[in-house]
């Protein structure tokens, strides 16, 4: 069994176990990130991507929505190529209560966010979307963040700076020496092969599946999996972030991002075996359809491209049959002193906005226990990308071009459009060289991975115009010409998941076409 | 404009039907509203003098009782286009033969009885490269091929093609109900 050694490993390539693999490869630290799908596979990309103002959490949560607002701050500044500066309105309809918003305004300010009443009528103003009938609003500074272009910035640094990283690998179990975890057992999926990877510390951010790696460890650290689901729309109807301006519930954030719009969510327990395979039901997307025309009455009419669930990774305090009372503040705990296990760490709770804290605090304890003392600087230093401005396109640059940037920020100079400035994915304007890039630094092994780091098949077609000729292109890239049905196999299987949750309308026209293309 | 029989849809159900139809002597219309992807028995329909109304779909009928009288289409909405026999051969979801609410299926030019399951969590099936139950879903007509409306028989409409509930011969489909309006 092939064996190296690491000064910290750490377990999950979703935003916690990326962005802590950055800030241990940042303070000199010998990293390697270990993730069993893809990177940004879980919740990671499965939520709103929306950078929280922390307004949401100020009335009943209030050190998360301290934490929040401080993220919130930093992440305009260190990953601006992944956030999209859109405020959000919080908004009172009728029947809500309106004596809660005064409530709200004092506790979002007692958070240190801003949060400014406004007149009905200039909200409309502001953000012609928004249900006509609202009788109040506030304005805060919520943002919409791409979570995979965000974790994948994230993955990027942590390389240059040194740190390793294995996708398809699965952690199967701890190497415990004289009463200390020193090490994993990890099989690469892809090739099968087992392995030894040893470490001074292991860091568990395996989100939900935290649970289970701890288990693995023969600790318990009591998790909470709960299920939200959302739906993404074809198109983009607003332009700020709207929420409900009442305690937190069902589907009441409507978040946009690039060209579309997302509603969500629910929330529900589910048993720990479903967390692989979550599925949203009619029930479900019939709700959050129901909720969300309160928020924009023009989604009623807005063809819904597909639904998706992600399980939050909170960690249980009491029964709560939603799981909406636990707090979703940030949970780290040293194994060490919690349970007499040392060289284990497990960083989890938190939230997208929070990840670069959690990942400072998790990284600041394996440091404290190497003796390292270097200061985190993942608050200061721009994620790849976000550097330098790309600078306003010019008018000459090619479609194809101008999309590269938007997705990658200044990391567009790294990609070579000579002879491969053809579009692949139309929707999306993917090009050849765009692809190339992706394959060359992102660690793409197929087209689902493709698609979460170029955006590629997220469009109004699903891929169902555009997958063989990507997966062609992808395979033959890759140097596998043989794998490309493969890939267009998984693809496929990948976009129904979405697809049948929203079988009406232009979805099931959707389905019957990719079932009579790609069906027999 | 009047023929003995239009036929609505120009998938392989109704160049199928049109092309049989014409040859035994009937003056037939077909209005297709998108390609037709069949394109030999299209292109022989046209060459031997038979009507076809490209980019054009029918939007409402005109009925006496139980029996249709006429139709009209987007683009041609001041014509009244009258027939002894229509044929519906619209097609499934794709080509908007169906459509499909949240919590119904329906044929939405003349609102035939259409067969589906009431609950949306079973029209579809988890295995993409299953049969889909949506699939089958559709016009269930009478024996010899007519569609309800209401519970009640059509007099002269007939459905024919994927329109049809369950598993469909497209072909077959429509060779029956040629063999009963040529009789």
């Amino acid at each position: 069994m092939a064996s190296q050694e690491y000064d910290v490993i750490i377990i999950g390539g979703g935003i916690t176990g990326a962005g802590t693999a950055r800030d241990c490869a940042l303070r000199g630290l010998r990293t390697l990130l270990i993730e069993r799908h893809d990177l940004a596979a879980g919740a990671t990309g499965r939520n709103h991507g929306l950078l929280h103002s922390g307004a949401r959490y100020a009335v009943t949560d209030s050190e998360s929505a301290a934490e929040c607002i401080r993220e919130n701050t930093i992440l305009r500044k260190i990953a601006s190529n992944c956030v999209e500066e859109t405020d959000g309105l919080f908004i009172s309809l009728p029947e809500d209560d309106i004596e809660y918003r005064k409530t709200f305004i004092e506790s979002c300010q007692r958070a240190g966010i801003k949060a400014e009443a406004i007149d009905p009528k200039d909200a409309i103003r502001m953000e012609p979307a928004v249900n006509p009938d609202i009788i109040g609003a506030v304005k805060v500074p919520d943002a919409s963040v791409d979570p995979f272009r965000l974790t994948t910035a994230n993955v990027l640094d942590a390389t240059v700076h040194g740190a390793e990283v294995m996708t398809y690998s699965e952690v199967t179990g701890f190497i415990e020496e004289n009463g200390r975890i020193v090490g994993v057992t990890v099989r690469n999926h892809r090739s099968g092969e087992l392995s030894e990877m040893r470490s001074a510390v292991t860091v568990n951010a395996a989100g939900i599946w935290g649970h289970a790696i701890a288990e693995l460890a023969g600790i318990s650290i009591g998790m909470y999996p709960a299920k939200g689901s959302l739906l993404i729309f074809g198109h983009r109807v607003n332009r700020m972030v709207i929420n409900r301006c009442r305690k937190p519930a069902n589907a009441d954030i409507l978040v946009p991002g690039d060209v579309v719009c997302v509603i969500g969510t629910t929330s529900t327990k589910v048993p720990f075996e479903d967390c692989d395979d979550i599925r949203v039901t009619a029930d479900e997307v019939n709700l959050l359809l129901e909720e969300g025309c309160k928020l924009a009455p023009s989604i009623s009419h807005t063809r819904v491209l597909r639904a998706y669930a992600g399980v939050r990774p909170l960690v249980a305090s009491d029964e709560d049959p939603t799981g909406r009372s636990i707090s979703r503040g940030i949970v780290l705990l040293d194994h060490e002193t919690r349970d007499g296990l040392p060289g284990l760490i497990t960083i989890t709770g938190g939230k997208l906005t929070s990840y670069r804290l959690m990942a400072e605090q998790a990284t600041d304890l394996v440091c404290s226990k190497l003796g390292n003392v270097k200061k985190c600087e993942t608050a200061l230093r721009p994620l790849p990308g976000s550097e330098e401005e790309v600078g306003i396109s010019r008018q000459s640059d090619s479609l194809g071009r101008k999309a590269a940037g938007n997705r990658h920020g200044a990391r567009v100079f790294q990609m070579d459009f000579a002879d491969k400035s053809e579009v692949v994915c139309e929707c999306e304007h993917v090009t050849r060289a765009e692809i190339e890039y992706a394959i060359k630094f992102l660690d793409v092994h197929n087209l689902i991975d493709l698609r979460r780091r170029t955006r590629i098949g997220m469009g109004t077609c699903q891929g169902s115009f555009c997958m063989l000729r990507v997966a062609t292109v992808l395979a033959q890239a890759l140097g596998c010409p043989e794998k490309a049905s493969e890939f267009v196999r998984q693809y496929v299987e990948e976009r129904w998941k979405g697809l049948t949750p929203v079988c009406w309308g232009e979805g099931i026209r959707e389905m019957e076409f990719m079932r009579k293309q790609y069906g027999k | 404009m009047r023929y003995d029989i239009i036929i609505i849809g120009g998938g392989l159900a109704g160049v199928t039907a049109g092309l049989q139809l014409h040859k035994a002597g009937k003056r037939c219309l077909i209005i297709s509203e998108g390609l037709s992807l069949h394109k030999t028995p299209k292109d022989e329909y046209i060459a031997a003098g038979g009507a076809f109304l490209p980019g054009d779909s029918v939007i409402s009928g005109e009925w006496d009782g139980n029996a249709l009288k006429a139709v009209r289409t987007r683009n041609l909405e001041g014509t009244r286009l009258e027939a002894d026999h229509f044929i519906l051969a619209s097609g499934k979801f794709f080509s908007r033969g169906l459509v499909a609410t949240m919590d119904a299926v329906i044929e939405p030019v003349f609102g035939c009885d259409v067969e589906f399951d009431s609950c949306r969590d079973k029209w579809y099936n988890d295995d993409f490269y299953a049969v889909q139950p949506f699939e089958r879903f559709g016009v269930k007509p009478t024996e010899d091929g007519r569609v309800f409306i209401g519970g009640v028989p059509a007099a002269n409409l007939w459905a024919a093609g994927e329109i049809l509930a369950g598993e469909t011969d497209i072909e077959q489909s429509a060779l029956k109900i040629v063999s009963i309006l040529v009789k």
